[in-house]
């Protein structure tokens, strides 16, 4: 996957905001594990779900965890049939297969690897269902987080509705050999076009989403975070959980620090690795993602703060050796626009 | 005008009446995408060749601007202050970024010709 295509990182992201557009994520991984009770037991030790209560046909943002319950990765879990046989279909970070499949493989040892016989396509944006209606069935009751077995060239496909980018669409998994026809029959759809890493990058960091590498890692836990509505409050109790003890003290207590968005007051850019400073010149924090943003036209950060910041009183960021003040900003930038109960759009 | 010349940083330089007018090529615009911000040098500076004077934000990345040659700067392009993206539109022309009073034109003479730029690029 490119940075971009021709028309360059913010033409691509604006007509996902406005129209659609599909993104090669072939690179990530993707996994089946059989929904068999000693497997899930396993992998709860990983996943803080109920992973036995996993409605089917529905999709799940997580975490494997390691013993400190930090994020060994996020990644996106479902319940589905395939072939009347019940899976775990698990989506996770290119840069983690490593880590991830080895407790994947160690849980579930025939958990099969399907990303190197299956591409993975995602269209994203509020015209995605108009582009993909014609061309692979997909019920109208479909809302955001539905996972279902569609067909294409009679090829089975996995669709989910689904994406990152906080708009409205789809994520396709579908066999390599039907993979190139498919795209082609997308791209019929003049309003639509392929977009690269780049717009990926600053459609999520719009929508507020968490990039592992930046603000997920191995040191930090989905609490310090910011996302804790992901997790099952009741495994937190569960000893079987890595991590569970921690985790359920800092749902009680003061993080050290927090979360936070920042937009630039002039036209600097922020970038990922710059420090914050108070107006004493205290460092108080540290940018983990910045881009620029092109529906506000700023730059725009997501980073971690020291909780005892009052973060009433300026904040300034290092750019090039020179102190610039900036701006908190509510997460997510831009509203998401989820499909949710039938039309209704949040 | 002078002849278009070019060095190894992806700069541009053109000299008229000793005046080097300078900007990114091209090439560099394209790789450096779309073009947000640019940090433009202070008026009045005397600056040597090799020196960081400028920056240009892309949407990918900080990219230094430095000096070609040994000169004052006498003049930016103050229209890139509300609009850096004119550098991908046109960065050979109206995408100039400043003005110089040069020193030494021997500096300039040992830039790479317009060909020798291309052949330059293709290594």
């Amino acid at each position: 996957m490119p940075i971009n295509y021709k028309t360059g990182i913010i033409n691509e992201h604006k007509n996902v905001r406005n129209h659609s557009g599909i993104f090669d994520v072939s690179h990530m991984g993707q996994i089946l594990i059989e929904n068999n009770k000693t497997y899930l037991h396993k992998l709860e030790k990983y996943i803080p779900l109920q992973l036995k209560k996993l409605i089917k046909n529905r999709s799940h943002y997580s975490f494997l965890l390691n013993k400190d319950g930090g994020v060994i990765d996020d990644l996106i879990i479902s319940n589905i049939d395939i072939k009347d046989k019940s899976y775990l279909y698990i989506v996770y970070n290119a840069s983690r297969k490593k880590e991830d499949e080895e407790i994947f493989i160690s849980c579930a040892p025939n958990a099969e690897k399907i990303y190197n016989k299956n591409c993975l396509f995602a269209i994203q944006g509020p015209d995605s269902i108009n582009v993909l209606k014609n061309i692979i069935d997909i019920p109208n009751n479909m809302n955001f987080f539905d996972i279902l077995i569609s067909k294409y060239d009679s090829n089975e496909i996995i669709v989910s509705r689904s994406g990152y980018t906080g708009e409205d669409g789809f994520e396709l998994s579908i066999p390599n050999e039907s993979a190139e026809n498919l795209i082609t029959d997308l791209l019929k759809n003049e309003n639509t076009m392929l977009c690269g890493l780049g717009s990926r990058d600053s459609l999520r960091l719009e929508a507020g989403l968490s990039l592992y590498g930046h603000e997920l890692n191995e040191n930090i836990t989905p609490i310090e975070a910011g996302l804790s509505w992901a997790l099952d409050k009741e495994r937190l109790e569960d000893k079987n959980l890595n991590g569970n003890k921690i985790l359920s003290d800092q749902l009680k207590n003061k993080l050290s620090n927090n979360k936070i968005g920042l937009i630039s007051t002039n036209k600097s850019m922020l970038r990922d690795g710059m420090t914050l400073f108070d107006n004493n010149n205290n460092e108080i924090g540290k940018i983990t993602s910045g881009c620029f943003s092109p529906n506000l036209n700023k730059s725009i950060a997501i980073g971690y703060i020291k909780s005892e910041f009052n973060t009433d009183n300026p904040i300034f960021c290092e750019i090039r050796k020179k102190l610039e003040l900036v701006k908190i900003n509510n997460l997510p930038f831009v509203k998401k626009n989820y499909k949710k109960n039938g039309s209704v759009y949040e | 005008m002078s002849e278009k010349k070019y060095t190894k940083d992806h700069e541009w330089v053109s000299i008229e009446n000793e005046i080097a007018t300078i900007g990114i090529s091209n090439h560099a615009q394209e790789s450096l995408g779309d073009i947000v911000f640019i940090e433009l040098p202070s008026v009045g500076n005397s600056v040597k060749a090799k020196d960081e004077i400028c920056v240009v934000e892309s949407v990918k990345a900080a990219s230094d601007i430095y000096a070609p040659i040994d000169g004052e700067i006498i003049e930016v392009n103050k229209n890139l202050e509300n609009d850096a993206a004119i550098i991908n539109q046109d960065a050979e022309n109206e995408g100039w970024i400043f003005k110089m009073k040069i020193s030494d034109s021997n500096q300039y003479s040992e830039l790479m010709s317009e060909d020798e730029y291309k052949q330059f690029l293709e290594q």
